[in-house]
């Protein structure tokens, strides 16, 4: 199998060299393509941050990260918003849409982004499929969180992105949403051969996984 | 930023900008509306100067009274030369020249009076009321007729069919003059009136001495071949160089040079407000980008390029400055509609309005490049907000870009933008002082909002609640100190230097000249009646304080051998003295009041030779040295004269002055008459209400009655300056309050804090009381003592006054703006004075 995100010796460090703040410590690993992980480990130890590399929104201190097997560490920001448009959806723990933006719009922003333009039945099609045909042309505002949740896996999911790094997605949702967000999750990634890695504190959801990567410390366990 | 290539992404950027214009509109109201106030007064400026400026163009033959004017000055011309301009076209002849007017038991008039032919005017109409009026006055009745103006009717207290005296001669008014074509500046702000050239010759009028001006115009039978018709009465002239010719296109050009240099204070004072705009902009579009900061960080995680971003912000404020700039321009473009009400009948000007796509894209120009100045570091700020916050749910907010490539494309767009406004104008040196001031008071202000903050920083310790806020209020990264500072300081430097120059110029027309001037001036005295009228004078007023010198005229031909037009131009501030025919006097003696600064004063008796003496001032600005050889036209014959000395003239007092004095030995052979000034204890009007019965040649100006009138023509002046000075301010406070409506939010939250603690409301206004005492008290400091610099400046050097200070001026100015900005500051702050707790508890 072919790795869609591949980690070799990568560190992580914040701050100048005298209160350096050493995050991830040379750590390698690679996940192969439509495989389900899931990150764990507790807070502060570096999970969010293999995202964050991963997605391009951090740079790596050292080391080497390949997505789909392009490196991109010391790409410039304009390529690394390709390599995210190309092959990386993102769904965050505080789901981010854009509180001007109505469902639908909120979700054509991630094919507007990849200069796919009238698709908007896809993208209500998609919101069909997560039970949010009635909701389509509302706010944020006027959503609920479990509701905000889904449209926020749509905005991910629109481009069929190979990768899709998700950050506690059910952090902020009740047990009953959460349970639907994750089988919504899983249900898609199996059907489209994508690979998924999630962050998560909550082992239920990490033991459905196909494998399980725990952080303590900045390592790998 | 993006390169527009890909018409796909325009596209998006289109939706993109357009859906969020229209989604968060009050967020940029501000940017809207301070953006709009200063390209509608560029837009207005411009309106008006471009009808202004072409209905001058477009009426220059109605202007000059004919295709072409000839001006003897005192010599009428010969009738040979008025026979062959009679055979190129038809020929009017005019002479005028100041005279009184009298009626009995009202002070006589001073009056510029035209004598006109019946072929009057070759172009335009002479308007009156009654619409015959004019008629009248080449009628054959017994009893001739004279047209006046409104000035005349209101100062003689004459109506239609009444009679006044003009040289011991009774005319009957036929009726008022309310403009004539050629616009003659005694028809707007002064005393006018018209006779037949009939009246003239049959009563024998022609006592105007050396004032005499002789204009012939001709209205050529052909319009072909002008340029060929003009050479031929070149030609016809050539035979005397005091005659001069004039064309249509020179006719507005006093009046043209007018509107330039107002226009151009006008230019300035809207880019000084575009400026001020431009910080709001630049504060409003910083604060919409922090607010907007997750909406941000989620397109850059969903892999927008922060290029993109930038590039949809900048095309949403290029949508504001074209959507502002087109209403601006349109109500600019109507304007001169407006305009025509507020201008004197008398003027006979009709504004049209004109649209141009140049004049449209030079407000664009200016707008974009002042709207690119302040939007850049805005803009650039994008690139520091990063996706991977949205994973720690922290936002830091960031502030203005200025990175070294920044600093320099800033520079460069100011640049653009001053050499843009320079090439505009005739005074560039003005412009480019202008520019300088401002962009420098600009840095004072922001370092004086600095200084402050760093100096309160060091005294942090109160004791008091609300001093312990207002402290916190003016130290905090969202202060209201740098942006208050600089916003208010300007508009507030700005009025309080226009209105300091205004009261200083007010004050010596109104208080010092008529301590010092005399109560009238006599023109044009003839030599013969001087001892008789002195004689007179003193018969009436033994105290009376008499004095009169010898004048002739005299014309500038060269400057050591170079011709005179070739030395000076046009723009030079001395022009007047070398331009047309120029009284001259001569003394033995100097006058103790015109001391030698240069130069020995000359050796009595010595007739053959030609010694002069200048006006200092003007000899420096016309670039005259002791020594050098000036050829003078002294009744038609050309003498070369050496330049002796120069004098320190004082016009001030309005006595008798003249830039050009020569040796008396030398004068003695020319004819000559007098002018003289008198001051007496008696009223001026008795005074010369008995002289001109008396001697019904002499012309007399009462001093009083011109200062009243050049005091009238400032205060409006003064007024109108003022009150567009005000848009600055006016657009300062937008700015200010806008920038206090964007702290709403962070202060309505420090304040629920302080309210759940258990401060109260008094203290929070206390406190915000105190931060506004502060702040306005540091830049009224620093907004004084620049103004009191720059003003001293202007004063003491340009108009060279003796410069004071009003403390009850400045004291108004300073208070009525402190009061209005901060009740505004109050109004906008308004909902933070009560906060509601139970938002902060569940955290909304």
């Amino acid at each position: 199998m072919n790795a869609s995100i591949q980690f070799n010796n990568v560190s992580l460090s914040y701050g100048e060299i005298a209160d350096e703040v050493e995050v991830l410590k040379s750590i390698s690993f690679a996940i192969d393509s439509s495989e389900v992980v899931s990150i764990v480990g507790p807070s502060g130890s570096g999970k969010t941050s293999i995202i964050m590399l991963a997605s391009g929104l951090e740079n790596a201190t050292k080391g080497s990260i390949k997505v789909n097997g392009e490196e991109i560490v010391g790409l410039k920001e304009k390529e690394l918003s390709e390599v995210r448009r190309k092959n990386i959806g993102i769904v965050f723990q505080s789901f981010y849409l854009i509180p001007n933006l109505t469902a639908v719009e909120n979700v054509l922003l991630s094919l507007e982004a990849n200069q796919q333009y009238g698709l908007e039945k896809d993208a209500e099609e998609l919101l069909g499929e997560f039970g949010l045909s009635h909701r389509m042309h509302h706010l944020p505002s006027e959503l609920s969180g479990g509701e905000q949740q889904r449209v926020a896996i749509a905005r991910a999911l629109i481009n069929k992105p190979k990768i899709i790094l998700a950050d506690e997605p059910t952090g902020n949702l009740d047990s009953v949403n959460s349970e639907s967000m994750i089988d919504l999750l899983f249900e898609y990634t199996k059907k489209s051969y994508t690979s998924l890695v999630m962050v998560t504190h909550d082992n239920s959801i990490a033991k459905r996984c196909d494998r399980i990567i725990e952080i303590r410390d900045g390592h790998i366990v | 930023m993006v390169i527009l290539f890909d018409f796909q992404q325009f596209k998006l950027i289109n939706k993109y900008a357009l859906r969020d214009f229209s989604r968060s509109y009050k967020k940029l109201w501000v940017v809207i509306s301070t953006l709009f106030v200063s390209l509608l007064l560029l837009s207005l400026t411009f309106s008006i100067k471009e009808a202004l400026n072409s209905e001058i163009e477009n009426n220059s033959k109605e202007l000059l009274g004919g295709d072409i004017q000839v001006d003897s000055d005192i010599d009428p011309l010969p009738n040979q030369v008025i026979e062959q301009f009679n055979e190129l076209g038809m020929v009017s002849s005019t002479i005028e020249f100041a005279t009184m007017l009298s009626k009995e038991g009202e002070s006589p008039v001073f009056t510029e009076l035209r004598a006109v032919d019946n072929k009057y005017p070759l172009y335009g109409e002479v308007e009156t009321t009654p619409q015959d009026a004019s008629e009248k006055i080449f009628s054959n009745n017994q009893k001739p007729n004279v047209l006046i103006n409104e000035s005349i009717q209101k100062l003689l207290n004459v109506s239609e069919g009444d009679d006044i005296v003009i040289m011991g001669q009774k005319f009957e008014v036929a009726g008022l003059v309310a403009s004539v074509p050629d616009l003659a500046e005694s028809a707007v702000f002064g005393e006018f009136a018209i006779i037949s050239m009939d009246s003239y010759e049959k009563f024998g009028l022609s006592s105007g001495g050396s004032f005499l001006d002789h204009k012939y115009r001709i209205k050529f039978n052909t319009l072909n071949e002008i340029k060929e018709q003009e050479d031929i009465i070149n030609s016809i002239i050539a035979y005397d160089d005091r005659i001069k010719t004039r064309l249509p296109g020179q006719s507005g050009q006093s009046l043209s040079r007018v509107i330039d240099n107002f226009s151009n204070f006008l230019n300035l004072v809207s880019v000084s407000a575009m400026v001020i705009a431009g910080i709001g902009i630049s504060n409003t579009l910083l604060s919409f980008i922090n607010q907007s900061n997750t909406s941000i960080a989620v397109k850059k995680s969903i892999g927008f390029p922060s290029s993109f971003i930038q590039t949809m912000y900048f095309y949403e404020i290029m949508l504001i400055l074209i959507l502002t700039s087109v209403i601006a321009y349109l109500i600019g473009v109507f304007s001169p509609l407006l305009a025509n009400e507020f201008l004197p009948e008398s003027l006979g000007i009709n504004l049209q309005p004109s649209f141009s796509a140049l004049g449209y894209l030079n407000i664009f120009f200016i707008g974009l490049l002042v709207v690119l100045i302040f939007s850049i570091p805005s803009l650039y700020s994008i690139s520091e907000i990063k996706a991977a916050s949205l994973f720690r749910n922290t936002f830091n907010p960031v502030s203005l870009n200025f990175s070294f490539k920044n600093i320099l494309l800033l520079t460069i767009l100011v640049l653009v933008l001053t050499i843009y406004f320079v090439s505009q104008t005739n005074q560039k040196l003005y412009t480019v002082f202008y520019f300088v001031s401002f962009f420098g008071t600009m840095l004072i202000f922001y370092g004086v909002s600095r200084l402050l903050i760093a100096l309160i920083k060091r005294i942090y310790k109160f004791s008091n609640n609300s001093y312990r806020i207002a402290y916190r209020n003016i130290v905090a990264k969202k202060s209201l100190a740098p942006i208050m500072t600089i916003s208010l300081g300007i508009g507030l430097t700005l009025l309080l230097t226009l209105s300091f120059v205004a009261n200083n110029l007010k004050k010596e027309i109104s208080d010092s000249i008529p301590s010092l001037a005399p109560d009238l001036f006599f023109v044009s005295i003839d030599r013969d009646i001087k001892g008789d009228l002195e004689s007179y004078i003193k018969e009436v007023d033994p105290n009376a304080e008499i004095e009169f010198s010898p004048m002739a005229s005299a014309s500038f031909i060269s400057l050591n051998g170079t011709p005179i037009e070739e030395v000076v131009s046009q723009n030079n501030r001395s022009a007047w003295v070398v331009r047309g025919d120029r009284r001259i006097s001569w003394s033995e003696k100097p006058k103790l009041d015109n001391p030698i600064v240069e130069g020995k004063w000359w050796e009595p008796g010595i007739e053959d030779e030609l010694f002069i003496s200048m006006d200092s001032r003007a000899a420096y600005d016309l670039g005259m040295k002791i020594n050098d050889k000036i050829i003078l036209n002294i009744l038609g014959r050309d003498v070369t004269g050496t330049i002796t000395n120069f004098r320190e003239v004082d016009y001030r007092d309005i006595s008798i002055n003249f830039a050009i004095i020569i040796n008396k030995a030398f004068a003695n052979k020319l004819p000559y008459e007098y002018v003289g000034t008198l001051k007496s204890g008696l009223p001026s009007s008795e005074i010369l209400a008995m002289v001109v019965d008396k001697f019904p040649n002499v012309s007399a100006i009462k001093i009083d009655r011109i200062l009243k009138q050049v005091s009238e023509v400032l205060n409006k002046v003064f007024i109108a300056v003022t009150a567009i000075s005000l848009i600055v301010i006016v657009v300062g406070l937008i700015v200010i309050v806008s920038a206090v409506l964007v702290q709403t939010t962070f202060r309505r939250y420090n304040n629920l804090i302080y309210k759940i603690l258990g401060v109260d409301f008094p203290t929070i206004l206390k406190a915000m009381t105190m931060e506004f005492a502060v702040i306005y008290g540091t830049l009224i400091f620093f907004a004084l003592s620049v103004a009191t610099v720059s003003s001293y400046l202007v004063v003491e050097n340009a108009l060279q006054l003796t410069w004071f200070f009003d403390f009850g001026l400045a004291l108004w100015i300073l208070v009525s703006t402190a009061a209005v900005s901060f009740i505004l500051i109050l109004l906008a702050n308004r909902s933070i004075f009560s906060p509601k707790v139970y938002p902060l508890i569940r955290n909304e």
